[in-house]
């Protein structure tokens, strides 16, 4: 089986991240499928993918073969596309498109849009619902990622999970265990430790920009009674996070981290005890790692991104007693409240509260972890349905 | 080419090998940089209905259609009478046929629209993209209230309902906008 991955890069580094996992997944269920990976943003694919090149044309990865957006491959007149996933409904470039509905084909396509990841109840609704294209012969369906049994759920990568398993083992062997296991991390990322770092609390923060000055004030509030270690990704939210720190008087350790590559980042995510993600992707993985988090949602006109942080807020608030619900759905409602992406906008959040639940209510995020998982693989899924249909 | 775009109630065109009419947009969902448009459709060779999501980046043929303006003439039950403005002929629609359009109309409108033929048979009924129509219930208007951003529902006189700034009231004239029910002014 060949199959044809198509992604265009809108937003740093979300939409190449879930292609790359998805190529590793589906490699890793059936080392025999050939994949085709068209990106338009290799920059961003390799700052994920360790060793390949942004700047070939055309290369072998992994064993993949993967292409520049608007290259004019030969590969695909030899072998035309047949089974194509279009990711996030990116399009096709205009020399696959000729490819894909060349008349003079007789047999059957298949194009999947694998769309974006959302905890709303259409969700289940849109799921494997038909689609269309031009052609007769060219079909098209929807796939939708999701929280729930009924969408396609999530991409359970062998090596995320398998990692889940090893930290999980790390947090049952005690604080000991852990700050070994985060011991041996720092030092294949290259982190630099200060001795009694990795015994602390530690929360991963990656957001868009926002005001984190009553944040780092809840954080100094949980330092005096339980440290806490600040690890920094770069980008967006990394100055404003600084800033706050420091104005705050540098109340707890923050350590900027480089720039990690996909399976580097997954680690850093498990061996948190916190962690604030943004973006789809990194949403998945603190979800699933089953450890406390908070999601900042892409900013969508009219506030709507709101709709989506409450649909997400709700599917966990269900693992929390009923007393906690609404102060969960709250802090992540509050914490995306802004009108646009910057170091003043939000911030009104109560932190204390969200790391109240966050700390004292660590099962429930590991019930969801867990529940999410119970929903299976999205790679498994969508092979299994593309082995039916073709 | 027809982009999904521009796809609303009453578009024919082709989806795959069949052709297709829409009768219903059910909504459209997405996340940050892409859309679906979710439609029941009806095919109009074979009659029957399902449910299509069409991305907002997906291209159609359009397909060959003769339009003539009519005006609705009566109701019968679930059967529209349309009436050809210039040889005063009269077309036969179903509600369903009509879809959500057929919640825009009356036979006492004076405005016309337009009926799509596909061999030589009526298929379906694209309206103006905006028409009037007159507020038959809501609870009552808050004066003071002009900002338009806060809405309620109303019932208007072809009995379905919409939503409207809190402002209006019974006997309100409103102009709507036909392709996705939306308030655009007070008439």
């Amino acid at each position: 089986m060949t199959l044809d991955i198509l992604c265009k890069v809108v937003d740093n580094y979300g939409d190449a991240g879930v292609v790359y996992r998805l190529a590793r997944a589906l490699s890793d269920i059936d080392p025999g499928v050939r994949l085709r990976i068209v990106v338009d943003g290799l920059d961003s694919f390799a700052a994920l993918a360790p060793g390949l090149n942004p700047q070939a044309d055309v290369q072998t990865y992994r064993g993949w073969t993967v292409l520049r957006w608007n290259h004019r491959w030969d590969g695909f007149v030899a072998e035309p596309p047949c089974l194509v996933l279009e990711c996030f409904a990116c399009g096709r470039p205009d020399f696959f498109e000729e490819r894909l509905f060349d008349p003079a084909r007789t047999e059957r396509r298949v194009v999947v849009n694998v769309e974006h990841l959302s905890a709303e109840d259409w969700v289940d609704e849109l799921h494997l619902m038909p689609s269309a294209t031009r052609s007769a012969l060219v079909e098209k369906f929807l796939f939708m990622p999701g929280f729930t049994p009924a969408s396609g759920g999530l991409i359970l990568d062998r090596d995320f999970i398998k990692a889940k398993r090893l930290w999980d083992a790390a947090r049952s062997g005690g604080l000991d265990a852990l700050a070994q296991a985060r011991t041996d991390l720092a030092g294949r990322l290259g982190l630099l430790l200060e001795p009694g770092w990795a015994g602390l609390t530690w929360l991963t923060v990656f957001s868009y920009e926002r005001d984190y000055r009553l944040s780092a004030a809840a954080l100094a509030a949980l330092s005096s009674r339980s440290p806490v270690l600040a690890l920094v990704a770069p980008g967006r939210s990394s100055q404003p996070f600084l800033d706050a720190w420091e104005a705050a008087g540098r109340p707890f350790p923050a350590l900027p981290l480089p720039f990690l590559p996909q399976e580097d980042w997954d680690q850093l995510i498990l061996a948190g005890d916190i962690n604030i993600v943004r973006g789809e992707e990194s949403l998945a993985r603190a979800a699933l790692a089953g450890r406390p988090f908070i999601w900042h949602a892409y900013l969508q006109d009219g506030g709507h991104h709101q709709v989506k942080v409450q649909a997400l807020a709700e599917r966990l608030a269900a693992f929390f007693e009923p007393a906690d619900r609404a102060t969960l759905v709250r802090c992540f409602l509050d914490f995306n409240e802004r009108e646009r992406d910057a170091p003043d906008q939000g911030g009104g959040e109560d932190m204390a509260a969200f790391l109240d639940l966050a700390l004292g209510k660590r099962d429930a995020f590991s019930s969801f972890g867990l529940s999410l998982e119970q929903n299976g693989d999205l790679a498994a899924h969508l092979m299994t349905r593309l082995r039916k249909i073709m | 080419m027809l982009m999904t775009s521009d796809i609303r109630v009453g578009t024919v065109f082709k989806a795959g090998g069949d052709v297709v009419a829409v009768q219903r947009l059910l909504g459209i969902k997405g996340g940050r940089n892409g859309q679906v448009k979710r439609m029941r459709v009806k095919n109009i060779l074979t009659g029957q209905t399902s449910e299509l999501g069409l991305d907002m980046g997906e291209k159609f043929e359009d397909v060959q259609l003769d339009y003539h303006k009519m005006k609705l003439s009566y109701i019968d039950g679930d059967t529209w009478v349309f009436m050809d403005q210039e040889s005063f002929e009269q077309y036969e629609l179903s509600k369903d046929d009509l879809g959500d359009n057929a919640g825009y109309l009356t036979p006492e409108d004076d405005f016309e629209v337009e009926v799509a033929f596909y061999e030589g048979k009526p298929v379906s009924v694209t309206l103006p993209t905006s028409i009037v129509r007159t507020i038959t219930y809501c609870e009552p208007g808050v004066k003071g209230d002009t900002s338009g951003k806060t809405f309620k529902p109303a019932t208007l006189d072809t009995g379905i309902e919409v939503s409207v700034p809190l402002f209006c009231d019974i006997g309100t004239k409103i102009k709507l906008d036909t392709r996705d029910g939306s308030f655009q002014e007070r008439a």
